[in-house]
């Protein structure tokens, strides 16, 4: 699933965004979705950022569920995930193909830096929270930093582009993930683009076995700690289709069902719908009045959303890193002999349809015309 | 880590105000040569922090910027060169980049900056 932001600057001092349906491809697979958007000015935004100054720094501040089972993770899996990520998703590529050359373009966790330099006709700048994954990236001659997404060190609006490719589902908590875009946005200019792609629980191939872990309240106190973000979910049920596509196999990365959604926007509404969409303070409304785009979708409370996904990594890989036998030793990874590998369970929260669209909706003024796919 | 990258860059840490620019503390610089891209220069030109960019530079040994420019300089090819070496060429490999503001110290190592806050700065 993904959401491309178009940030543009309209009539009164507004930011209008522009976003071009993405359509499906066949055998793409993947859970891409778009829409048109108007966008709050940043004042609006950063007041929407910091309304609760009393959360922020529990916002900003990385629970240990993330800290375990997904800093550590990759910090210790890193060569072996590196190895076997250079498959690059089409939509991805296709939006930084369309970028306006010399656009310089921020990859808000970057990984192994796979799309760094990817269009050479734009320059790119790479961070991510784990070291010895940038580490990697420096090796390969890209311009990065270890930075953490949820908290950007950037210049307000200096980038032409940023996009952010598999990492909000890392994070643990809805304030965190909202955060990260937020951050997202502010680091563009009027103007600039916003691609953002998260796994999807919505799977079209069903037939994958499901190796995913739930995390069930069971868990949550026993792995994760009191501190940690609430579990949606008490049933231990599992949606069915969940892939376990990460682990040897780069080019099952595409299995994920794509959805479209198109939304249109238009300038003249925009008095009445500042109106409609925030308060008096201007602090906008609760995101269920601002968003009309998902008003057809069902409810998904109830669905699993918060999993832990294995990573193997390889008996022969582990004894290089030499971080595993640690690891091994507190519990954060286990050995699975039959598949010789040392087993990593990293921390996602898979997003649910209609989910990434609600949360940019903050930003969003008005939309209408929504045709859900 | 390149001047383009510094000039960019702001300190984050909790309850600062003006996190930019960040000082460089320069133990070791390098210089590599990238291609020259004039019209990268006039789209970038307009978001560099001139001062900040100057300086940075003259942290780093090169004083060839002019004080100040402006985007009528841009047409000049010598100005150009210049711009380009101080932007993408000069290379901060070991030092620091220090907060202006707390004075906090941002590590830089092997060309790579370090800017994770700590818990007690988010």
């Amino acid at each position: 699933m993904s959401f491309s932001l178009d940030v543009t600057e309209c009539n009164h001092g507004l930011l209008s965004g522009i976003i071009s349906p993405v359509r499906p491809t066949l055998g793409d697979g993947f859970g891409f979705s778009s829409a048109q958007a108007i966008v709050e000015p940043l004042t609006k935004l950063t007041r929407f950022l910091h309304k609760d100054p009393v959360c922020s720094s529990s916002i900003a501040s990385t629970p240990d569920i993330e800290k375990k089972y997904v800093h550590r993770v990759y910090d210790a899996i890193a060569p072996h995930f590196s190895s076997t990520r250079f498959a690059k998703w089409p939509k991805v590529a296709e939006f930084l193909n369309s970028l306006t050359p010399s656009s310089v373009v921020l990859d808000s966790g970057c990984g192994n830096g796979k799309y760094l330099g990817f269009n050479r006709d734009c320059l790119f700048i790479g961070c991510d929270i784990s070291a010895p994954l940038i580490n990697i990236c420096a090796e390969r001659g890209h311009e990065v930093m270890v930075a953490d997404a949820v908290n950007l060190p950037y210049r307000s609006g200096f980038f032409d582009a940023a996009i952010s490719i598999a990492v909000l589902h890392h994070l643990s908590t809805e304030e965190r993930r909202k955060r990260a875009i937020s951050e997202l946005i502010k680091s563009v200019h009027k103007g600039g683009q916003v691609l953002i792609t998260v796994w999807a629980v919505e799977q079209e191939d069903k037939s994958l076995l499901n190796k995913w872990t739930p995390l069930t309240d069971k868990y949550s106190e026993g792995w994760v700690g009191p501190n940690s973000p609430k579990v949606r979910s008490s049933s231990s049920t599992i949606l069915e289709s969940i892939p376990e596509t990460e682990d040897n196999c780069p080019n099952d990365l595409y299995k994920i069902r794509e959805t479209t959604t198109e939304t249109h926007c238009k300038d003249s509404e925009e008095e009445r719908l500042k109106e409609q969409t925030s308060r008096d303070d201007g602090v906008p409304l609760p995101l269920e009045d601002t968003i009309m785009i998902s008003k057809n979708r069902s409810t998904t409370s109830t669905s699993q959303q918060e999993y832990f996904v294995p990573w193997h990594l390889p008996y022969h890989r582990a004894e290089i890193s030499g971080t595993s036998a640690a690891a091994l030793a507190n519990g954060l990874a286990k050995k699975d002999d039959k598949k010789g590998a040392v087993v990593y369970n990293r921390y996602y929260h898979v997003f649910v349809e209609g989910e990434l669209e609600r949360w940019l909706y903050p930003f969003v003024l008005y939309a209408f015309d929504v045709k859900p796919a | 880590m390149r001047l383009l990258t510094h000039n960019m860059l702001s300190s984050n840490i909790k309850g600062v105000t003006n996190g930019f620019p960040l000082q460089l503390e320069v133990e070791k610089m390098v210089v590599k040569e990238v291609a020259f891209n004039g019209d990268f220069l006039k789209n970038i030109f307009p978001k560099i922090e001139w001062k900040a960019l100057l300086d940075a530079a003259v942290a780093m040994g090169c004083g060839d910027l002019p004080e100040n420019a402006e985007a009528t300089m841009l047409d000049n090819e010598e100005f150009l060169r210049k711009f380009h070496h101080a932007l993408l060429q000069l290379h901060l490999e070991e030092g620091a980049l220090i907060c202006p503001e707390t004075g906090r110290r941002f590590p830089v190592s092997k060309g790579i900056p370090n800017m994770l806050l700590h818990e007690d700065e988010v």
